[in-house]
């Protein structure tokens, strides 16, 4: 292969990377199930053997884990702690979403984004309108709303 | 019931083989479940409670034999049936269902699902006592409904526990079948 064409193959590789590569802002998330599916893969045996009295409630097997984690396995323990992580990111993103959108809904949404009510059923509204205008909304928004887990 | 599983059907009811089963998605419980409008209800939890526990004082004996009155009014509505697996004769809810629990979450969550509100439903089969069938059902549901609304962050006003025992079987005639342990998800309709 000659330079200029290892030169081309190098930028084209940086060029799909750059393509395929989060916008900065936007926390990497993951859904519960496939989330919640790690920690049943790595530490289920734990679970069973060190937690019987645990439930997946209230961070119970957190907790357990937590207790007990020198008894565990190295996988398990890895594993508990990015997952856990995983879901705080996810509930961050859900908190998120709407100041991240607040200039979106107002441009895009305002007939539904004058509902004062702080709960999620209030701000489902101005979610699917603002899902329904999604190739108009900004790429904040979209990854926001993407990381939340609501499309 | 005295065995460890409020299981399901859906699948199970066709006789299938386990291996048969597709994998449960977040995308089938949202369809399944969505679109409320076609059927509302004013049902509540606390009537149904109600209903199980007249069923057993109106009708005893050792296994349920009649139809709850609201049974004809649940059919109609949105619903999804899912396998959750317990610990025997507790409400600790087996690693192995982490996952269709993070999948009703994930489907809660979503725009087409969120803000409604919906009844977590515990059955059991016919085995053991009806009146602790009707306990131990509520507190799987219960376990399930603060599962989805701790860890898994799902709005509290979305989800409403309910236990109904071996008051609601899904096939009366074989009230030992376990196509009649099942949870089962039925949209009420906007929780506001």
């Amino acid at each position: 292969m000659s330079k200029t064409r290892l030169f081309v193959a190098v930028l084209s590789a940086a060029f799909v990377a750059l393509m395929m590569a989060p916008p900065k802002a936007s926390a990497q998330t993951m859904g519960y199930a496939d989330a919640i599916k790690i920690l049943a893969q790595s530490c289920g045996a734990d679970i069973n053997k060190y937690c019987p009295k645990a439930n997946i409630g209230n961070f119970g097997i957190q907790k357990c884990l937590q207790a007990n984690s020198s008894k565990i396995t190295p996988q398990c323990k890895t594993d508990y702690v990015r997952v856990y992580e995983l879901i705080r990111l996810r509930h961050e993103a859900q908190q998120a979403v709407f100041q991240i959108c607040s200039r979106d809904s107002a441009q895009l949404c305002s007939v539904h984004s004058n509902v004062r009510t702080q709960n999620f059923a209030g701000k489902v509204p101005v979610l699917r309108c603002l899902l329904k205008a999604e190739r108009s909304v900004g790429n904040k928004c979209n990854q926001a709303i993407t990381d939340a887990g609501y499309r | 019931m005295k065995r460890l599983i409020l299981a399901a059907a859906a699948l199970a009811v066709l006789s299938l083989p386990a291996s048969a089963q597709t994998p449960l998605t977040r995308n089938e419980i949202i369809n399944n479940l969505q679109n409320v409008e076609v059927h509302r209800t004013q049902i509540t939890a606390e009537e149904l409670r109600q209903q199980a526990l007249d069923n057993i004082r109106l009708h005893p004996g050792d296994d349920a034999t009649t139809d709850l009155p609201a049974e004809s009014e649940l059919a109609r509505l949105r619903q999804f049936i899912v396998e959750i697996t317990f610990d025997f004769d507790s409400s600790r809810i087996r690693p192995e269902s982490y996952e269709s629990l993070g999948l009703i979450a994930d489907a809660l969550h979503t725009v087409y699902l969120g803000g409604d509100r919906f009844l977590v439903i515990g059955h059991t089969d016919a085995k053991g006592a009806r009146e602790y069938n009707l306990k131990l059902s509520q507190r799987r549901a219960d376990a399930i409904v603060e599962a989805l609304t701790t860890t898994f962050n799902v709005p509290a006003n979305m989800v409403v526990p309910v236990g109904l025992g071996e008051e609601d079987l899904r096939d009366p005639a074989n009230p030992y079948s376990e196509v009649n342990r099942r949870v089962q998800l039925i949209n009420l309709g906007p929780a506001q």
